[in-house]
């Protein structure tokens, strides 16, 4: 039993924090402007959103390019190099303030509280290479040093191989190929997780117990190779696989990168496929975009210890995500709105933490709905408002309720989590952002009053959050 | 008598077979300015150069020698109302006078076709101040250089077809300068927002001439 307990809460520890440290933010890279010579504009509405040509250049590996490029061309003519004279990159620095709107009890078990505001300067300073890498190759990789962590470490990493083929009727094909470490990076749209509303959020404050697999909580964990092809620019098809590729994590015997074992938490039993299917259509200054995608994950819950094993063989955890979103745009010369949602659920087979009593329920299941609407008015001034709702069946062991002090506790075993985002933008230039944003809950973690059973309310993990982002 | 002979028959060979290699070259860039067409600049200027936002231009059956002399604007950077600068002065960078040449080619022999119409006494005025200008806004008749139908000739621009928002943009651009073409400041110059709108309405609802 004490084993259980030890397993159930490593699992728990590092669902946490895998939840916890799913990317709170998309970026806008100024090294895509510099090398197409175009502005922002031509693929954002206001960064990191991004224009029907912003997804066209995404699909087509990020090689557009108008610099002067080294080049090299073999015997027929094939082009061997293609190489910009400066390297694409680019830096995003992010500095801001959270205010929780009721302090936390302080860490210590004293009866004082912590600090309710609290200054991230930077809260993220990330570097990118963002642009071509050689004729049908390009590459979005971000290296990030975070607050929260101290340290630097790999953020969203999208490499692509892409290329196009003129169809009879002059219909573009785009096929290609992404290699990423977070599903949904890879993704057309702002309408999935990866790049979906809040494109930037606060570390500060207090995160929900519970959130879908495919909704960041592998994120940088992961490696996956999908293959995808778009026809006319409107249809849309990717297919692909997950495996795990844990960072900071090593072997403890060897003391090496790998390989994985018992020790490491949440490793994906072979390999994780992941789908999705789209159709975009235009009309006007109109854009919008129909899709559904979705994952299955098969986790070792994993995290034993040489006294307690936990073993990265028989049963597994199976978490089925299917997910439906959609992506309205209107695109003006002043006025700019956008409507973006998405609805994931998730069918859990706890298989192995039901065994070992990690769990109460043999099955769950989650389901996380976002709606968020958006304006702008000529690219400088603007806001978005937002829902979002997390519901699933009560579990108390995924949603455990002790131990004191509570705050990321469930008193009634459940997940279910509603609120509300609001965010107001100004941006004097097209690469820099001043954002207010608020949050409130109206539930959290299962309730509205008493919601951890150690007397917190949901308001109470409202937050207020003042960002100042620069990318340049 | 047979050497002059032999250099005629050889130069005939070298015309036929230089001609063919130029011929092959065309060829080339006409492919692969087809493939740009599709693969890139239809992103937004639309499938066969018939956009879906007015924000972009039509380029269905524009003149080849208008839309080079734009490229080579936007190459050189002399074109500088707002979308120019922000789009293509950076699309046209790497674009050279052979692959230009080749692009106004595509777009020029690409079949324009009517947009929306309009409310009829908007179109009534717009159709008026094409034909006949305004004397007492000072503006002139538009007929004369982008002809009775508005299909343009290889030295004015097609206007028919175009999206109205599009035409309205440019004619304000014109107006302030930002767009820098003095003959077209002298006509916009006078125009108020209304008389624009209406004739950016009709030129919008006009199709190929029969």
């Amino acid at each position: 039993m004490q084993q259980t307990n030890r397993i159930s809460r490593a699992w728990i520890l590092q669902l946490l924090l895998t939840v916890a440290a799913a990317p709170q933010t998309a970026q806008a890279v100024p090294s895509f402007a510099r090398q197409t010579g175009m502005a922002c504009e031509a693929c954002h509405t206001v960064f990191p959103e991004l224009t029907h040509f912003g997804r066209m250049f995404k699909a087509n590996a990020f090689t557009l390019d108008n610099l002067k490029q080294v080049r090299d061309i073999d015997a027929t003519k094939q082009e061997m190099l293609s190489l910009a004279n400066l390297p694409p990159l680019s830096v995003m620095i992010q500095i801001s303030d959270t205010w929780l709107k009721s302090p936390l009890p302080d860490g210590t078990g004293g009866p004082g509280h912590s600090q309710t505001s609290t200054v991230g300067f930077p809260q993220q300073f990330s570097l990118f290479y963002a642009g071509k890498v050689a004729p049908h190759l390009g590459a979005m990789i971000q290296l990030t040093y975070a607050n929260d962590s101290g340290t630097i470490g790999i953020d969203n990493t999208d490499l692509r191989f892409a290329n196009q083929i003129v169809l009879p009727q002059e219909t573009s094909l785009i096929y290609g190929i992404s290699v990423n470490n977070n599903p949904t990076v890879q993704d057309l749209w702002n309408s999935t997780p990866a790049w979906g509303f809040p494109y930037a959020g606060t570390n500060a404050a207090v995160s929900p117990l519970a959130g879908t697999q495919i909704d960041g909580a592998l994120a940088q964990d992961v490696a996956g190779i999908s293959a995808y092809v778009m026809w006319n620019e409107a249809l849309y098809g990717e297919f692909g696989a997950y495996r795990s590729a844990k960072q900071g994590v090593t072997n403890p015997i060897t003391g090496a990168a790998g390989p994985l074992d018992g020790t490491v938490s949440n490793v994906i039993s072979g390999a994780a496929p992941y789908g999705r299917v789209a159709y975009e259509y235009q009309w006007r200054r109109h854009d919008l975009e129909l899709g559904v995608y979705g994952a299955t994950f098969k986790l070792y819950p994993g995290g034993g210890t040489t006294g307690a094993p936990a073993l990265l063989s028989g049963p597994a955890n199976e978490f089925r995500d299917f997910a439906e979103d959609l992506q309205y745009q209107f695109i003006g010369d002043a006025h700019l709105f956008t409507v973006a949602a998405t609805h994931i659920h998730e069918s859990m087979r706890l298989d192995a933490s039901f065994a070992t009593g990690a769990v109460t329920n043999p099955t769950d299941t989650l389901t996380t709905t976002r709606v968020t609407a958006t304006y702008y008015y000529r690219r400088k001034w603007g806001g978005t408002i937002g829902h979002f709702a997390t519901t699933g069946s009560a579990d108390a062991g995924l949603y455990p309720a002790g131990p004191a002090p509570g705050v990321i506790t469930s008193a009634n075993a459940s997940p279910d989590t509603r609120g509300w985002i609001v965010e107001a933008n100004y941006l004097p230039w097209l690469n820099t952002k001043l954002s207010l944003q608020y949050i409130t809950y109206d539930q959290f973690n299962g309730g509205s009053g008493n919601y951890d059973g150690f007397g917190r309310n949901a308001s109470g993990n409202g937050s207020t959050y003042l960002l100042l982002w620069l990318a340049f | 008598m047979k050497r002059p002979l032999a250099i005629s028959l050889g130069c005939l060979l070298l015309l036929v077979v230089s001609s063919a290699s130029a011929d092959e070259a065309d060829n080339a860039t006409r492919a692969a300015a087809a493939r740009v067409a599709v693969g890139t600049c239809a992103s937004c200027h639309g499938p066969q150069g018939h956009s879906y936002s007015p924000k972009f231009p039509v380029l269905a059956g524009q003149h080849a020698s208008y839309l080079v002399t734009q490229l080579q604007a936007f190459r050189a950077q002399t074109r500088g109302d707002a979308d120019a600068v922000g789009y293509m002065w950076g699309m046209s960078a790497p674009l050279d006078d052979a692959m230009m040449a080749a692009l106004a080619d595509y777009y020029g022999k690409q079949t324009p076709r009517a947009g929306p119409t309009g409310e009829p006494g908007l179109l009534a005025r717009g159709k008026d101040i094409y034909q006949n200008g305004d004397s007492g806004q000072g503006v002139p008749p538009c007929a004369p250089c982008h002809g009775p139908g508005a299909a343009g000739t290889d030295a004015f621009p097609r206007l028919a077809g175009q999206h109205r928002q599009y035409l309205i943009k440019q004619l304000n651009s014109f107006q302030s300068n930002m767009r820098n073409v003095a003959i077209m400041h002298g006509v916009a110059v006078g125009l108020h927002l209304a008389d624009m709108e209406a004739v950016a309405t009709y030129l919008q609802s006009l199709g190929p001439l029969p």
